[in-house]
Order: structure tokens, then sequence, then C-alpha cells
């Protein structure tokens, strides 16, 4: 029990006479503490005044305890011990709020367009650089970099088109970062960290979309489903948005994927799968491994018979997936296959060992559509 | 300076405190839950609504009561102005109050209407207080709620762990009520597994068939719906059939939410209802649908569910009635078998069929693929040849009864 609501104690002051303000007696009372802060703290919403990507003291002191990291560092100064700071390459770094420290400082804070500015420098310097190697530390700055810039966001409570164009950019790249770090090692990546980001990103800017007209709401509500394929909440969040954004057609070909996961017909899902672009099948793609499971597992006992053959090439066809990795998928799900015709039954189907299948190795439906698109493009959604 | 109108606001806030201290001397639980409670009209009453009731109130009565009245009366002073935001502030001091003198009754649970009363009240403040909010542009949905909602869970927690009373004393009788209000939330703020530790709870309860009727009513509801959200169908059947049977015959709107829920359910075990039961309840938009299902007519199934989609998607059984296209497969495809007599099926009569129901871009792989989920779902008993292009089906039942294979 919480002992911090002071009874008997509070109530003899109290008897004391002096008539009581409620402002003072709501502080003793932990319950409407937390509101109280929040009403104080909304009559002064925090505005920065950092102009540049990284405060000044921040880039000091960091350059100072040799804190830089390898893409902030001026080049030709790499192997000194004392690495200098490229002021054009230095940004604000995530740092977890702590007691005792102030984040709400108006010269560390960025202001909307400087944040913008930053997202934009992320993406085509960092992201999208085609020397940059590997990526996964590319992946690993960023990702830092884009969360210190929704923590600027969400202590100086920007709303807003500001927002959303900061949010939908961090949202491609941890879709599109999903899929191409598919399969890295644990160490390296970590596909549950980066859903988590992905899917408060998600969340927020869903809840942005709300208030105002944003002209990519279709694309963002459309990734979301696929992202969140057979997800009762959030199918049902696409069901009570407007007619109107639900019978666009990015919106339509959504949910005829989804239609097709609840109603589980992985052969028209695979089919409309073809139809989805390099970012959406991104969104998708680790839900394909669930539907081809499906599709062998339905077919194990609808086509289970003894003397029945399934010809081999037909099945890849319907997979999506080359003759070798058919091959491959039939062996980890128990479904025999006899040179170029597989055999299904019932009774030999069954789930594949942990880790025995790799997502990664069955990506070749999603690298297809990448084609020449290059990174910039992908996040900042100009295909 | 006092005025006569303040004079009168002192006598009758005075009045109200005593009859709360006498109530609470008395151990007279209903009594003093009027007394606190928003639906009893005293709250309407201009002269206690006051801005800061406290010093009058503990003249009257110990602590914590005296900041759980005062703090109701605040709350009435709010209500007064439309400031819900307020009201639920005053209402969260007002459970917590209650909450510490709740604690102190050791074997003793007179104060059980108390609870109800204030619990219910905050958790509708909660509700216009975000209404409020979200108008005005401010504030996420569900956050209020979450808070009344840990509050309430406090009061549960206080209930649930009364071991030592007798029975006729326990707090445990406060469980139930909770419980339901606890679902009223989570429902609302779409956070349904928290209900799972709340069911346990009652599951392992003895005395889960004791409660009062109207209470067990509503939990069977809540947790038919949560089955139905969880694709237990059978179970979903059985909660709200109960439900909606022992619902009492004069809450007709109530009986006529339930069946909202127990019909698509009904109907994906395959028992469709008549149009005697849609009219009595006003559910003709269920109509269609049933036909639709029960005749195999995709086309019409689309129709229907498109021309009452914003009410299906508002009661949140869209998803629901989508699932069953499935059944409307097998009863159209049961048509197709029936119509030519054989047990060897081409795929193409199947792949006519569909095409005829105006199905989008369908071909003979989904045709096949929609068969063998059939069959791996124990709706058709057979197998699919797919040398010879045929659906071979057992010769014995090859189509079972729906209840018997959902």
């Amino acid at each position: 029990m919480n002992n911090k609501i002071a009874s008997r104690r509070v109530s003899h002051s109290r008897r004391r006479g002096q008539p009581v303000e409620r402002d003072w007696r709501q502080h003793h009372n932990q319950g409407v503490w937390r509101e109280v802060q929040e009403e104080r703290r909304q009559e002064s919403i925090p505005r920065g005044v950092c102009l540049s990507m990284c405060p000044i003291r921040e880039l000091q002191d960091r350059e100072a305890q040799n804190l830089l990291h390898r893409f902030e560092v001026l080049s030709g100064t790499e192997r000194e011990r004392w690495p200098r700071a490229d002021p054009s390459g230095v940004v604000k770094e995530y740092a977890r709020p702590a007691a005792g420290k102030d984040s709400t400082r108006p010269s560390d804070l960025r202001p909307p367009a400087v944040l913008l500015k930053t997202v934009f420098y992320l993406v085509d310097n960092i992201a999208a650089s085609p020397t940059l190697r590997p990526w996964t530390e590319v992946y690993d700055f960023v990702f830092d970099r884009l969360r210190s810039v929704r923590q600027d966001m969400i202590i100086q409570r920007v709303s807003g088109a500001d927002c959303v164009a900061v949010l939908e950019r961090t949202v491609r790249f941890l879709i599109y970062a999903s899929y191409r770090l598919c399969g890295e090692p644990l160490r390296l990546y970590d596909p549950r960290i980066n859903d988590t980001h992905l899917q408060e990103s998600l969340s927020w800017l869903l809840e942005c979309y709300t208030s105002g007209k944003h002209p990519n709401q279709e694309e963002f509500q459309a990734l979301g489903l696929l992202y969140n394929l057979g997800s009762s909440r959030a199918t049902q969040h696409t069901m009570e948005l407007p007619e109107r954004i639900r019978s666009s057609p990015v919106m339509h070909l959504a949910l005829s994927v989804s239609r097709a996961f609840m109603e589980r017909n992985p052969v028209r899902l695979l089919r409309l799968a073809h139809s989805l672009d390099f970012l959406q099948s991104c969104a998708l793609h680790r839900h394909l491994v669930t539907c081809r499971r499906d599709l062998l597992l339905i077919y194990s006992h609808g086509h289970s018979s003894k003397n029945c053959r399934f010809p081999l090439h037909k099945l890849s066809h319907i997979l999506a997936l080359d003759v070798p990795l058919t091959n491959q998928l039939c062996q980890a799900h128990g479904v025999e296959v006899h040179g170029d015709s597989v055999v299904f039954s019932k009774t030999t189907f069954t789930e594949p060992e942990a880790g025995k299948l790799q997502c990664a190795h069955f990506h070749d439906l999603v690298d297809r559509k990448q084609r020449d698109l290059t990174v910039g493009s992908i996040i900042h959604g100009c295909t | 300076m006092f005025t006569t109108s303040h004079a009168c606001s002192v006598h009758t806030m005075l009045l109200t405190c005593s009859q709360v201290y006498e109530a609470i001397d008395n151990h007279e639980g209903s009594f003093c839950a009027e007394l606190l409670s928003f639906k009893h009209p005293h709250v309407a009453n201009p002269r206690l609504q006051l801005a800061s009731p406290e010093e009058k109130c503990q003249q009257v009565l110990e602590v914590p009561y005296d900041e759980m009245v005062a703090a109701h009366l605040r709350c009435t002073y709010a209500v007064s102005n439309h400031d819900f935001v307020e009201a639920y502030k005053c209402q969260t001091l007002v459970v917590q109050s209650f909450l510490r003198a709740f604690q102190s009754h050791k074997e003793e649970n007179w104060a059980l209407p108390v609870m109800f009363a204030v619990t219910l009240d905050l958790r509708i403040f909660a509700n216009n207080a975000e209404q409020q909010l979200l108008r005005k542009g401010k504030g996420k949905l569900g956050d209020m709620l979450e808070k009344a909602a840990e509050q309430l869970m406090g009061c549960f927690r206080v209930c649930a762990s009364d071991n030592r009373a007798g029975i006729d004393d326990s707090k445990k009788w406060g469980m139930l009520f909770l419980i339901n209000q606890l679902f009223k939330i989570y429902f609302k703020i779409n956070k349904l597994h928290l209900c799972k530790p709340l069911i346990r709870a009652i599951d392992s309860s003895n005395l889960k068939d004791d409660y009062s009727m109207a209470q067990r009513v509503t939990y069977k509801y809540y947790v038919g719906r949560k089955a139905m959200f969880d694709s237990d169908y059978k179970p979903a059947e059985e909660y709200l059939s109960f439900s909606f049977q022992h619902c009492h015959r004069s809450s007709q709107r109530n009986k006529r939410m339930i069946l909202i829920y127990l019909l698509p359910v009904k109907m994906l075990l395959g028992h469709m209802p008549n149009h005697q039961l849609l009219r009595k309840y006003d559910l003709m938009q269920f109509a269609d649908v049933t036909k639709a299902v029960s005749e195999g007519n995709l086309l019409l199934l689309n129709e229907a569910l498109a021309k009452h989609e914003t009410f299906f998607i508002r009661c949140g059984i869209f998803l629901i009635l989508e699932k069953l296209k499935i059944i409307t497969y097998r009863n159209l495809f049961k048509k197709v078998y029936q119509l030519l007599k054989t047990h060897q099926l081409p795929l193409d009569a199947f792949l006519v069929a569909l095409k005829m129901m105006q199905v989008e871009e369908v071909d003979i792989d989904e045709v096949q693929c929609i068969l063998a989920n059939l069959i791996c779902e124990g709706h058709i008993k057979g197998y699919i040849s797919h040398q010879h292009q045929k659906l071979v089906v057992s010769k014995a039942n090859p189509f079972p009864l729906l209840s018997s294979s959902s």
C-alpha cells in the first residue's frame, strides 16, 4: 500500500485553520500529482533554438571525450588520437531522460525546421550513401539519431505537418531496414527493437492523421495494415477509416491482401502480393513465411492422397519461389518431393524446426521489385 | 462576510456531512452510497456545489471520509460547470479516500454499495472527460480511462485479497461488479488482453455462480465477446447464449446488444436466425446476410455486407461476418455436389459457380486453394486430384454438419 498519501499528519496541519488552496492539497495526493505537473508544463512548452543538427555543447563535449561516431568525424582526422568533429556531420544523439538532467533547455532543442533538415541529412548522406559500410552500422547510427529527433519532437510537442514529415520518413526507413537487415545476426540487428520503434512511430503517425489533411495518408494506412497483417486491432482500425480513404486504390489492394490472409487463401494472397510496390512488399514480407506455411498445410490436407501427384513447378509458381527453394521449403515442412512431383499427405506435414528456415533466403519476391530504386527515393517516398 | 445563500450552502453541506456521518456510523452502505452517487438528485442541488468545502467537512467527519465527501462536493461543482476533466480528478480523490477507509474495514463489507457507486461514477467521468478533451483536440484516446482502470484494479485487489472474513462479510462480493467495469474500459480502449487475468480470477472463485444474475449476465456478455475476438466460437456461443437467455425480459436494449454478437457466432456454427427474431429485436441488417449464407450466395453476401457496412463496423462484427464467406463457399459447393450427383467433381464446375457469383479474378488455382481449405477445416471430406482436376469426395457424408466441424 502506498504510504506516500499521508493521512493523519496532513489532516492535522490542515486543521490548524489555514484555508487550504486546492493546489496545495492536490500535491499530496499522488494520483493527481501527475495531472498538476502536466498542467504546469503545458503553460510553458519548451521551444528549441538550436539551429544546427547538434547542440554546440554536446558537440564540444563529445569531441573532448572522444565520443564522436565514425560518421561524425572530420575526414583526415580519423586516425588521430583525438579526432576532430565535422560540424556538418555531427548529429545530436539519443539520451535517456534522467533525474536531475534538464532535457528542456532551448539551446539543446532543435526546432521543427531543423529537425526536418536533420532527417534529410540522415537519409540522403547516411542511409542512402553508396559508400558507407556496413549497412548495419549505417542503420544503428540513423536509428539512434532519428530516435533523438523524435525525442526533441515529443519535448516540444511538435504536431501537424512538421511532425508528419519526420514520422513518414522514419516509418519508411524502419520498414526498409526490417527487410534489408532481415537475417543479420542478432548482435548486429535486433528485429524486435526495430519492430517496437516502428509500431510506436506508426501509431504516432496515424494519430497525427486524425486531424488535418495529409496527402500520404493512404500510403501509410496501407503500410500499417500490411505490416500488421492478421492483427484484429490493425484491421478493425482500418475498417473504421472514412470511406474515401478505404476506397483509394492503394488501400483497396492492401485490404484485399488482408482479406485473403483472414480467409486463409494463400494462393490469392501471393498472387496479390505481386502487385505490391517495393516498400509495401518490405512491410508484408515477414508474413510470407506464415503464408507459405499455410499453403503447404492446406494443400497437405486438401491433396492428401497416396496416388496423387502435384507438379513441383506448379507449386513453385504458386509459392512465388524458384524450384530449388520450393524443394527446400517442402523438406523443412515434411512435404515429400519425388523428382518433379510433390506428394502431399496430411500425416507427413510438420512445422519446421525452430531456426531451420531463414526468411532471408526466400526474399526473391521482394528483391525483384527493388530494381533501380535508390534508398533515398524509397525513404523519401518519391518512387 | 457571509451572504444568505452562502449560509444556506453551509447549512445544507453540514446537513449532508452529518447524514454521511450517520450512515457510516450505522454501517448503512446503500444509504451512504446514495449520498455519494451521481445518480442521486442531491448532486443537482446548487447549495452543495462548492469549490472549497474542505473545512466544513473536516468539522463533521473523520479522515479519510472528510476528504471523500469534500472531493465529492467539489465534483458536483465541477459537473455543474460541465468541467468533466475536473470532475474526473475530484472523483479520483473520492475513490482514493474511499479505498483507504474500505481497507480499514476489517472483516466487514457494508461499504460495498459505496464502492459500486463511486467506481461507476469514476468510469463515467473518465469517459466524459476524454470526450471533452478530444473535442478540443487535446488528450489521447484511452489515457484517462486507463488511469481509471488502474484505480479500479486497486479496489479489485482489496476485494480479491479478503481471505479472512466469513462469506457473508467478505469483500469478495465486490469482485464481479468491478470486473464488469474493467471489462467495459478494456473493450473501449481496445486492450482485450487485459481481461484474461480477471477471467482467471473469477473462474477460480467459488462465488462465481452466486453473484446476482444481472452481474453474471454482464460478465458472460463480455467474456463471450472476448471469446469471439479470440475465434473460440463454441465457448463464445455458450457465454452469449447464457447472457441472452438470462437477460431480463424488460431490458430489450441489452438483449439486442447481446444478439448482435450472438448471431454471427451462431451463423458461423451453422445456425441461421429466423426473421421473427430479427424483426423482434430490430436487427433486419442480418436478414440478407443470413439468406446469402444459407443459400451459398456469395454475391448477395458481399452486397449485404457492403450495404450495412457502417453498422457492422461500428459494432465490431464486420470482420467476423466476413468469415461467413467460408461457410458460404461450403454451402455453394454443396449445391454443386447435389446438382452433379457424383463423387468425382470436376474443379471447373466450382470455378463456374464462383464466376456466376461474380467473384472477381478467380482462377482454377484459387478454386483448389478454397477447396483445400474447406477440407483442412473439416467442412468437406475428400481430396483433390490435381492430375485429374477433380475433387473426390467421400461417399458417406461428404459435407458434415457445420456445428460438428467448427
